[in-house]
């Protein structure tokens, strides 16, 4: 199982370059205001040394207070300068992410639903959800950060150099030992941060997944179990803080014993050029003070360059969702649908052995196939190739002569519906949850296809059609959710409808009404239904039997029985008639000419 | 000193409010907690030793132009950086140890809450409530310890500044002490209210996020029916929302980072400027008017770690309330005194005693010897011990409600062997009957772990209940058979295939009396034939009772019998009733009443 793409290092590089040649002014005037900001923060340090200097010579009051006024001054502009200077990278880390995320659920929206099924849905939730964010705060706090951080340390330095080339070359005395602490420590930080974070969220989950199973923890006296589960993530999460705390004790302890050296080598150069007389007291002064001042944004600057390690790997897994190649946009669907035809279909997952072994069959326009057959043979697998969202290894799908895999995507969904059991319900509205499959319909459209579905707890809904569904809004049950994609499909009205169990959440009164109503809103309607209530074969125009991956009956309910295959096996095991051994006695595949029409 | 994690036994907190419950955290660990006192506060004072040196190396060495006092100035200030490194490290290893303890130890309780509380937690606090519990409350809680260690420190280490500025310049002491909590207290609550702007922003870009993953979510029913372009347009609409959301906060935020910066800065500058008017005249000498700047710098850190601090402290005590609501859940009263009740709390009231209470709650009746029947007086159900008896329900609710007062989850007049359930033991009761629900849980784990409830079930007795739920096909498709990951609510399964693995854990439970709630619903025919067959085999000479409408169960069924409006209105053999009650052979024939009988052979 191969999983989503992930970009590589130039891929991301240029995705960023892109990012800041589209809001190239922005960027450059921010750059701008922020080093402004911190040129005014320079100045306090260094008017404190001009007091000083002034003072040593005699001057009197009234220097110190206009020097002490030009320090205010100072701080007042670096505030004001830093704010226009914050706003404007607020703004652009806004648009920045924004774009970003729109692009990342677009990318997903056009991923090709056999590559949504062929990775699972953890990886790309993953990407949704913990990568997109992490990118996001990269952008809107990490990099201005290091911006600010950076840009103030060059000009701290910068400016210590001014006052003396060797007072600067004094103060670069702690980097070398920080640069290879920090190099060591960013080896190591993100992955231990990252398993610290799953194993936080391991321990979250064992308390939910507990408080969730309540009832069945009771039920089945799994209390020890789950304490003792719960027990080793606790551990678990113990290792991993362990882990991190062992990398800060080591990073921490080098850089902060680093950062008295440079002060050292200033004051001591300081001296020596103050005995030689080339500096004034007050430079000196001012160099440690700025020193002083670097501590903090280096500070800064090493805590964040680990999130921006993070960020960085974040955004080559987002990008790596729009790397995979689309899916082609296909040919027209044929006018008026036309014959759906299988012919000698062979399918295998991946490498596996062959799941169908030759598969023919015609469905007429507006015939009801039920598809039965006991778990494993195969019918979701010709579900699946008849929607179109799996090509045949061998043979073909078409309708209307039209390879189904070469239609245009869009339009296929649209006119081969497929429903599945696994149903899912969309945060927002009913409305909502109902528009997408027909944007166009009216409420009165919404609430007949509701109640053809059975959905009579839609009707009692406080909000009606506006009443929010999903997390922390009204949780549907499995029924429920089910009469839900149901609706969806009446509202759809594709013109070939592939329901693999569509209604197996549903008890079986309701379920064998709710199909009879469909069936009567879908009349006209190509409908192939796969289903383990033999209630579904009975109603439908033909059944076929599907065992082992080939067709081995194929007809219309009544000359299925009489012919006394395995069908009619099956039909009577399943009214339990007495007498009957349950067994699907099938050595003898049974044929039945196509009997399409027959109705 | 690492604390022992993972505790044996968390011990028993004091739930008495959020304040107790966190002095019984630190009542936990006093020496640890003492250890970080000593190490913060060290380290709090430590901080402002530099600006102590500095000025001494700038006045005695650098103005005096004394190289040897200069030199010892800055040996002074090297060694000084090295201690002070290694204070802060051992001050920060030492409260990560006292935040995890206190993590654990919460953590231990809640977990040992969550997982014996039982079936109350499913309606009375969200799985949600306690995901933020586990998730960020704990967290709080134990944050708010380090006001332990630095908290202590902090205050210690104005104290000291205090006393070292006043022998400077009382009035300069004055002005700095008063000065820079003042300031704290200004920006502190600009700052507050940045979080409240953001956290509006925030809780709105989480909404965004889950409308992400809600889409990735539904691929692949968008992918079934269609609709994607909305979704993408919808998507892009809450954005750009998000955006300008983003855009106001921004404006906002930036004002409010101004401000704490030129707060600050400005009273620097005041301080600068008394100190240097002061320095004109001679009161202070320059290296102690470097000295102040340094201080004033220096006293921001205990300043801020106070009121950051106080703010740890109110969100720490309302996770704390939370944690405490959590562990003082009682269970659901389900008549009679709940048995091995280890409940890790104190002062908790007593339980309100509901009808079916028996009187002496305080010693229950032992639980019958040997299999009993039980009978049910609301709908006159009796199942007989060692027999397998159906249910066929014309409600579906009916047979919920009924698999409830059997199982002992609702107050109820059920007896067994005559008297009644509730009076019973209840940790006998749960031991003894199953019932097993559509939705009961599955825990992530292999697919051994899922099915082997009890210890020292072999895979022989594994592989005969798969074969009894005809379930072996499950595990072949499963790429490492039993041993394969099974993810929570075994979602990777099918529904049919989820269905039959519940059935074989419950038969591998082994309970005196099963009780299956439509355990064939979601499987095919030829499965549902299968199972019929084989769960009367597996279950024989035991008490077994199925609610279903299907035939094929009801068929194999010693006695079945017809609830229709919350009474059993006949009862006997499916045959039996097939014939004599046409209501029930309405409910299950699967040929609908609507539709013409199909004549095939041998039909009863």
């Amino acid at each position: 199982m191969t999983g989503l793409p992930v970009a590589d290092r130039g891929t991301v590089r240029r995705a960023v370059g892109r990012l800041l040649r589209r809001d190239r002014r922005t960027v450059v005037l921010l750059l701008v205001l922020h080093a402004a900001a911190a040129i005014a923060r320079l100045a306090p340090p260094w008017l404190l040394g001009v007091i000083i200097d002034r003072v040593a010579a005699g001057a009197g009051v009234a220097t110190v207070d206009r020097l002490a006024l030009a320090i205010v001054g100072a701080v007042v502009a670096q505030a004001l300068l830093s704010r226009y200077a914050q706003y404007a990278g607020h703004r652009f880390g806004e648009r920045a992410v924004a774009q970003l995320r729109e692009e990342f659920v677009r990318s997903t929206l056009r991923l090709p639903v056999s590559v949504v099924e062929r990775v699972g849905a953890g990886d790309l939730a993953t990407r949704s959800s913990v990568d997109v964010s992490t990118v996001g705060s990269t952008v809107r706090d990490v990099v201005p950060t290091i911006v600010i951080c950076t840009v103030q340390l060059a000009l701290l330095f910068g400016a210590i150099f001014l006052l003396h080339p060797l007072l600067g070359l004094a103060a670069l005395v702690g980097l070398p030992s920080i640069g290879v602490v920090t190099r060591w420590y960013l080896r190591r930080a993100s992955p231990a941060y990252l398993a610290e974070g799953a194993a936080a969220a391991d321990l979250t989950e064992a308390l939910t997944a507990t408080a969730d199973g309540a009832r069945t923890v009771e039920a089945l006296r799994l209390a020890d179990d789950r304490i003792a589960h719960g027990t080793t993530r606790i551990d678990r999460l113990w290792q991993a803080r362990r882990a991190t705390l062992a990398l800060r004790t080591v990073f921490f302890t080098a850089v902060e014993a680093s950062y008295p050296l440079p002060v050292a080598a200033v004051l001591l150069v300081g001296g020596y050029l103050l005995h030689t007389g080339t500096v004034a007291l007050g430079a000196v002064v001012a160099a440690t003070l700025y020193l002083q001042q670097a501590i903090e944004p280096l500070d800064r600057l090493l805590q964040w360059t680990e999130q921006a390690q993070r960020g960085f790997a974040s955004y080559a897994r987002v990008l790596g969702v729009g790397l995979v190649p689309p899916e082609p946009p296909g040919g027209a669907f044929p006018p008026g649908g036309g014959r759906l035809v299988v012919r000698g279909a062979r399918f295998s997952y991946a490498d596996g052995p062959d799941v169908l072994h030759g598969i023919d069959l015609d469905v007429a326009p507006g015939e009801r196939l039920a598809v039965v057959g006991p778990s494993g043979a195969g019918k979701s697998t010709l579900a699946r190739l008849l929607a179109g969202i799996d090509a045949p290894r061998r043979g073909s799908v078409s309708v209307g002569g039209c390879f189904v895999t070469d239609l245009d995507p869009a339009e296929r969904r649209r006119r081969i519906a497929l429903v599945t059991q696994e149903h899912h319900v969309f945060i927002g509205s009913l409305r909502d949850n109902l528009a997408f499959a027909a944007p166009d319909a009216s409420d009165e459209r919404m609430r007949a296809a509701l109640a053809t579905v059975g959905a009579d707890w839609s009707a009692a809904l406080p909000d009606g059609l506006d009443t929010l569904l999903g997390d922390g809004a009204r949780q549907l049950g499995a029924a429920e959710a089910q009469q839900l994609a149901l609706a969806r499909l009446v509202l759809a009205d594709p013109h070939t409808l592939i329901l693999d169990e569509a209604t197996a959440a549903l008890d079986p009164t309701t379920a064998r009404r709710t199909e009879r109503a469909l069936a009567a809103v879908l009349a006209g309607r190509t409908v192939i239904a796969i289903a383990h209530r033999l209630n579904t074969a009975h109603d439908a125009d033909r059944v076929a039997v599907l065992e082992g991956g080939r067709i081995t009956e194929i007809g219309s309910h009544h000359d299925l029985l009489r012919a006394g295959g395995a069908y009619a096996a099956l039909w009577r095991s399943w009214h339990a008639e007495p007498r009957d051994t349950a067994s699907g006695d099938t050595d003898r595949p049974h044929t039945v000419g196509r009997t399409g029409a027959d109705r | 000193m690492p604390p022992q994690i993972p505790h044996p036994d968390p011990g028993s907190p004091n739930l008495g409010g959020p304040l107790r419950y966190l002095w019984w955290l630190v009542r936990c660990q006093p020496w640890r907690v003492l250890r970080g006192s000593l190490l913060g506060t060290a380290w709090m004072v430590g901080l402002s030793v530099r600006p102590y040196l500095v000025s001494r190396a700038v006045d005695d060495g650098l103005r005096a132009g004394d190289m040897p006092a200069l030199t010892v100035w800055v040996a002074a200030i090297v060694a000084a950086g090295l201690g002070l490194s290694w204070l802060g490290i051992l001050r920060h290893r030492t409260m990560t140890f006292v935040r995890e303890d206190a993590k654990a130890r919460s953590a231990a309780l809640v977990l040992r809450q969550v997982a014996r509380i039982g079936a109350v937690l499913r309606r009375r606090a969200a799985a949600g409530e306690v995901a933020t519990v586990g998730g960020s409350d704990i967290d709080w809680t134990a944050q708010v310890l380090t006001l332990t260690g630095p908290g202590v420190g902090a205050v210690v280490a104005y104290a000291v500044v205090a006393v070292v500025l006043w022998s400077i310049s009382p009035l300069l002491a004055l002005c700095v002490l008063v000065g820079v909590p003042a300031v704290g207290l200004v920006v502190g609550p600009l700052l507050r209210r940045l979080d409240g702007a953001e956290s509006v922003y925030r809780q709105h870009q989480g909404a965004l996020t889950a409308r992400c993953g809600d889409i990735v979510a539904g691929l692949r029913v968008l992918a079934g029916v269609g609709g994607r372009d909305l979704f993408a347009r919808r998507y892009a609409a809450r954005s750009q929302q998000l955006r300008a959301e983003g855009y106001r906060v921004g404006a906002v935020a930036s004002w409010i980072d101004a401000a704490t910066l030129a707060i600050p800065g400005l009273f620097l500058a005041a301080v600068v400027w008394l100190g240097a008017r002061m320095t004109v005249t001679g009161e202070i000498s320059v290296g102690e008017l470097v000295a102040v700047y340094g201080y004033v710098a220096t006293l921001i850190v205990p300043v801020w770690f106070l009121l950051e601090g106080s703010h740890q402290f109110i969100r720490g005590r309302v996770a704390a309330r939370r944690i405490i609501d959590l562990l003082t859940l009682t269970p659901d009263d389900v008549g009679g005194p709940r048995g091995g009740g280890q409940r890790p709390s104190r002062g908790v009231p007593g339980r309100a005693s509901g009808p079916g209470t028996v009187p002496d709650a305080r010693r229950p009746e032992p639980a019958p010897a040997r299999p009993a029947d039980l009978h049910d007086p609301v709908t006159g159900l009796t199942v007989h011990a060692g027999r397998l008896t159906a249910v066929a329900a014309d409600d579906p609710a009916d047979a919920v409600a009924l698999a409830d007062r059997l199982g002992r989850y609702v107050v109820s007049d059920v007896t067994w062997g005559g008297r009644p359930l509730s009076g019973r033991p209840l940790d006998e009761v749960r031991a003894r009957i199953l019932v097993a629900e559509q939705e009961s849980y599955i825990f992530a784990g292999t697919l051994r772990e899922v099915l082997r409830t009890r210890p020292g079930t072999g895979d022989e007795r594994i592989t005969e209940a798969l074969r009894a739920a005809s379930a072996e096909d499950v595990v072949d498709a499963l790429p490492a058979g039993l041993d394969t990951p099974v993810d929570a609510r075994a979602r990777m399964l099918s529904g049919g295939q989820r269905q039959r693995v519940r059935l074989a854990r419950a038969l591998l439970a082994e309970p005196e009396v099963l009780i299956l709630v439509d355990p064939t619903s979601a499987v095919d025919a030829h499965t549902e034939a299968r199972i019929a067959e084989r769960l009367r085999s597996a279950r024989a000479g035991r008490t077994t009772l199925v609610l279903a409408t299907s035939p094929l169960l009801l068929g194999r069924a010693d006695t079945v019998a017809h609830l229709r409006a919350g009474r059993i209105v006949s009862t006997g053999t499916h045959l039996d009733l097939f014939h004599r009650d046409p209501d029930y052979r309405a409910l299950v024939d699967r040929d609908s009443a609507d539709e013409p009988a199909e004549p095939y052979r041998g039909h009863p």
